[in-house]
Parts: structure tokens; sequence; C-alpha cells
């Protein structure tokens, strides 16, 4: 078990799930399905992979300034990941986060997308900053 | 967080809900990165999901709840503001494979969205390029939704703004104001990277296409590091610097970049760096430009069912190298030639004739759409001139059939005669 302290974006319940780590930048207009969840764009390290219901660990958001519906889109469908967890809270991401309460946690000091394994076992606490990962083969 | 007594007000929700809420998102912004106040800013470019954002189905009921509650009380905006161009020219639904369905709700959504947003007073631009119509000035904190336009600000006007999306620019267009963070403060504008051409490529031979090239492999090195370009042409012309702008602001999380030499805040490398060591230095050359003609390139035969030119809309200059290429030539029965740009800039393309050549040819013209999305409904193979655009025409499902050709203006307009891409690279 390892525990990490970052920053939240703001105040909301915690939240646990199982990771989906990549060391690239994500776009949710466009690089994702809306419908479906699943990183589509091509040449990205985590094609076919899906966020769903996950907890999202990526250096940033990418996109254009229209990330932010792809996100919400994601979020009205059902499909959007339990929380995201950055090194850097980028523009676009923070706004679709914040308008749907998805915790968003980052500044952690460290790249979290070298700390945690996709699989691990993540809780997300956004009152307070903490993650407390679980290795999947612990 | 300091608020002033006027901003507080807002937040108390005296000036409405929309206006409060606004505020709120406003404050939590700043909050999470660290700002000690609100600026006042000089204008506003938005992005509104219920014009440009697929205003049809069970999304375009949703963009338009999103709206809804964000404008709630709102009747006029603070700051002079433009907008991003409409999802689609319906007279073109047919052509772009949409079904009669989807048109009656864009009628329903899209059209009564725009007709709000232009009784708000916005300025009806309908553009990714704002900056034709709006320039600012140095210094000046703006916001905007649109990733070219944010880097066009930053970096070639050195305006203020932080890489916005459509619902923080709303924010501020109705309070005003933006939290001071990120590249609002000056040392956060520093170059943190060195970008530089390889001995085996020559960018001042380079085509456009080849600067949407330069710019994705560029993206591709410096990810989220503020780059400062350097041995590139001083003397960059509008359209050349459209398309660097244009792939890199999409593929990166950038707001700023520096041209030494060219851009205001670069006179020289030691001032884009604030005198820093750069972090890294990364070399384009011929490698790095072969790997970006792959990525974009997603076709494997060479049938071309679309040309679509315009993400970001055509300028002028290009709008003569379409018609000089079409010459009297006439579009395969196969192919839709779609030309998408601003009323200002079809307007001077009717003035100079060209306009008439490219729709006796079977093209279509068309202003005020975003190609880009509105491509993003048919079948069969898209050529276009934009990374930017094909990032979008490969990218929305896991089930797309859809590909792409990528090339330059030439090329697909030539694909556009013979119906077949006949590019050799």
């Amino acid at each position: 078990m390892i525990k990490i302290k970052g920053r939240s974006i703001k105040e909301l319940p915690a939240v646990a799930g199982k990771a989906l780590v990549t060391t690239d930048l994500v776009a949710f207009w466009a690089g994702t399905d809306w419908e479906t969840g699943e990183i589509v764009e091509v040449g990205h390290q985590a094609r076919g992979q899906n966020m769903s219901g996950k907890i999202l660990v990526c250096p940033a958001g990418k996109g254009g300034a229209g990330d932010t519906f792809g996100y919400y889109y994601l979020y009205r469908s059902g499909k959007a990941p339990r929380a995201i967890i950055c090194n850097r809270a980028q523009g676009t991401t923070l706004a679709g986060a914040l308008l749907t309460n998805t915790p968003m946690l980052y500044g952690f000091g460290e790249d979290v997308t070298q700390l945690i394994n996709t699989g691990d076992q993540v809780e997300v606490n956004p009152k307070t900053g903490e993650v407390i990962i679980n290795r999947k083969d612990d | 967080m300091y608020l002033t007594p006027d901003q507080e007000r807002m937040l108390s929700g005296e000036e409405g809900q929309g206006c409060q809420k606004a505020m709120e998102i406003l404050k939590a912004k700043g909050e999470a990165e660290g700002a000690s106040r609100m600026v006042k800013i000089t204008y506003a470019h938005l992005m509104p999901p219920d014009t440009m954002f697929f205003p049809f189905g069970r999304q375009g009921k949703w963009a338009r709840d999103m709206i809804g509650e964000l404008t709630d009380g709102v009747t006029r905006l603070k700051v002079p503001t433009t907008m991003e161009p409409k999802f689609l020219d319906l007279a073109l639904a047919r052509d772009l494979e949409f079904p009669d369905n989807a048109v009656k709700e864009m009628e329903n959504i899209m059209l009564p969205a725009a007709a709000f947003y232009e009784s708000l007073g916005v300025i009806p631009s309908y553009t990714a390029l704002p900056f034709t119509i709006f320039p600012t000035k140095i210094g000046q904190h703006v916001s905007i939704a649109e990733s070219i336009a944010i880097l066009w600000y930053n970096s070639i006007f050195g305006s203020r703004c932080e890489r916005d999306d459509g619902v923080s620019s709303l924010a501020a267009a109705i309070t005003g104001v933006y939290p001071e963070i990120g590249v609002h403060l000056a040392e956060n504008r520093l170059g943190e990277v060195i970008i530089r051409p390889g001995k085996d490529v020559d960018p001042v031979s380079f085509t456009y296409a080849d600067w949407d090239l330069y710019s994705l492999a560029s993206s591709r090195k410096c990810k989220e590091k503020t780059p400062v370009f350097i041995g590139l042409p001083t003397d960059m012309s509008f359209t050349q610097l459209k398309h660097l702008l244009a792939v890199i602001a999409v593929e990166s999380g950038l707001a700023i970049m520096h041209i030494v030499g060219l851009t205001p805040e670069a006179p020289t490398l030691e001032a884009a760096l604030g005198s820093k060591k750069p972090v890294a230095e990364f070399e384009i050359g011929q490698r790095e430009i072969d790997e970006a003609y792959r990525i974009a390139n997603t076709a494997t035969d060479r049938s071309v069912d679309y040309v679509l030119l315009g993400c970001p809309h055509v300028t002028p200059a290009e709008m003569k190298l379409i018609a000089e290429t079409l010459d009297d030539a006439k579009v395969s029965p196969n192919v839709r030639l779609v030309v998408s740009t601003t009323g200002l800039f079809r307007q001077m393309a009717e003035d100079m004739g060209y306009a008439d050549i490219i729709e006796s040819a079977g093209g279509h013209m068309t202003q005020d759409m975003c190609i880009a999305f509105a491509g993003t409904q048919v079948s069969g193979t898209i050529a276009t001139d934009s990374i930017k655009a094909a990032f979008f025409y490969s990218g929305f499902s896991s089930k797309t059939t859809r590909r792409v050709r990528f090339g330059t203006i030439q090329d697909c307009v030539r694909a556009a005669v013979t119906g077949k891409w006949e590019a050799s690279r």
C-alpha cells in the first residue's frame, strides 16, 4: 500500500476503483468515445482501453477548447471515469470535472503515471487530497 | 482568494443564477491554481455547445440543458464577445450524409441557440479565427475558447489568455473577469523547450501542409512544455502561421508558444526563455515529419469520396490556390468538394472571382460552419489539408470506418477532380 497526497479541485465524497493509467495526455472530445468511454485517438498509448467507472490516471488533459463538452457528454452518457488523478490540472479537464462533480486530484510532487499501475485498486479522497494505492498483485 | 464587492455580489446571486454559477466556476478555478484575485478581461470568445457540439440527438439536449443552467437570468455580456462557427450549414446536410431527423433537431436547437447568443450582443463572427475580427493588444487579459485562437492571442498578440474551455469563457464573458492564473502571470509565459529544424528539412520551402506536419511533430516532442521555435523564417505569413498554430494547439495542452524573431515576447532566444536554461532541445527532421505524415494518413486505398477544406477557415491566400489548381476542371461526380470560410473572407473570395471558379466547378462554398465537426458523419475517405481536421475525422468513435488522406491543398483539389489520391510521398 502506498499513500500519496496532492491537491483536490473540490471537496467531494471519497471514491475508489481500479486504475487506468496512461502516460499520454488524454483528449475527451474526439479522443474518447463519449458513448462507450473508450480511448479512440489514433497513436494514443492507451488506445482501445476504457475509462468508464475507472480511476483515470494521466499526466493531464489535452485537446481543443471543446474538451469540456466531451467530458460533459461522457458524464451524461454514464461512461465517465470515477475520478481523475493527474500531474497537472489542465484547464479544459478541470472545468469538465467541476461541472460534473468528478473528483480530480493533482500536484502530487511526483509523476502519478509512474507511481500507479493499470489495475491497481485506488482510493481517492477529494476532501484531504489523499490517494491510497493498493497494488493489484499485493 | 480576494473578490471585490462587485464580484461578491455576483457570487451571492444578486445578478441572477447564471451569473452566480459563472462566478462560482471562476472562483473554483482560481482557488485550484492558487490565484489571489480576479483580473478584468477586455474580450471573450465563446464556444457554445448548443450551436457547435453536435447539436442534435441526446447530446444536443444535454448541451441545451447545460447552457440553460449557465445563462439563467443572463441578458447581456460584460465585454465584447465573438463566437465559434456553427456546427453545420443546413443547406449542406444531405451532401454530408445527415439524416432528415437530425436536420429537424438542429433547426430546433442550433438555430434558436445562435439567435440567443446574438440577442446577448455576441458579434456573429462564427469562426475559429476571431483574431481576424477582434484583435487585442499586448498585455491585455482575454478569455477564449478555441485552441488556435488561445495560442494566437497569447503568442502573436502578446495578450493573456489561459487554456479556456467553452464553460470558462462563457463564465468570463458573463462576469467580465477571470482568475489571475497560468499565463495571465508573466512568469508562466516563458519558453521551456527549444524546437529547431533538422539539417535535412528547409522551412523556407515548406508548403502549408508541411507546416501542419512540422506542428504535429513538434507537439509530440514538447507535449506540455512551452516551446520556443528557432530557425524558422521570421517573415512567416498569416496563412503559414495559421497552419503552424492550429495543429500544435489541438494536439498539445499549450496556451502559448514563441517564435524567435517573430512573436512579441521572443525578440531573442534568451528573452523567450527568461534567461533560464531550456528543459530540453528537440530537432524536427525528415524522420519526424514522415512519422507525422503516417499518423495523419489513415487511408490505405486511393479512392477519395470527400474533399473538405477550411479547418480552420480557408484564407484568401488558400482560396486563390484552390481556384488556380481547379482552373477550368470540374469536380468528379463521385466526390463532394466543400470549401468553408468566414463571412468576410467569402465576400472577398466573391469579389476576387475565386468563389465563382469553385462553384462553377461543382464545389460547394460555405461560411460560418465548422467543417471539422460537420464532416464527422460521412462514410468513406476524406481528403483534407488540415491535421487538426484529420484528428476529428478519425476520432470520436471506436466504430468509425472513415479514413483520411492528408496532403497539400493542391493534392486535395486534384483528388476532387479525379476522385483519386495521386500525391506521392
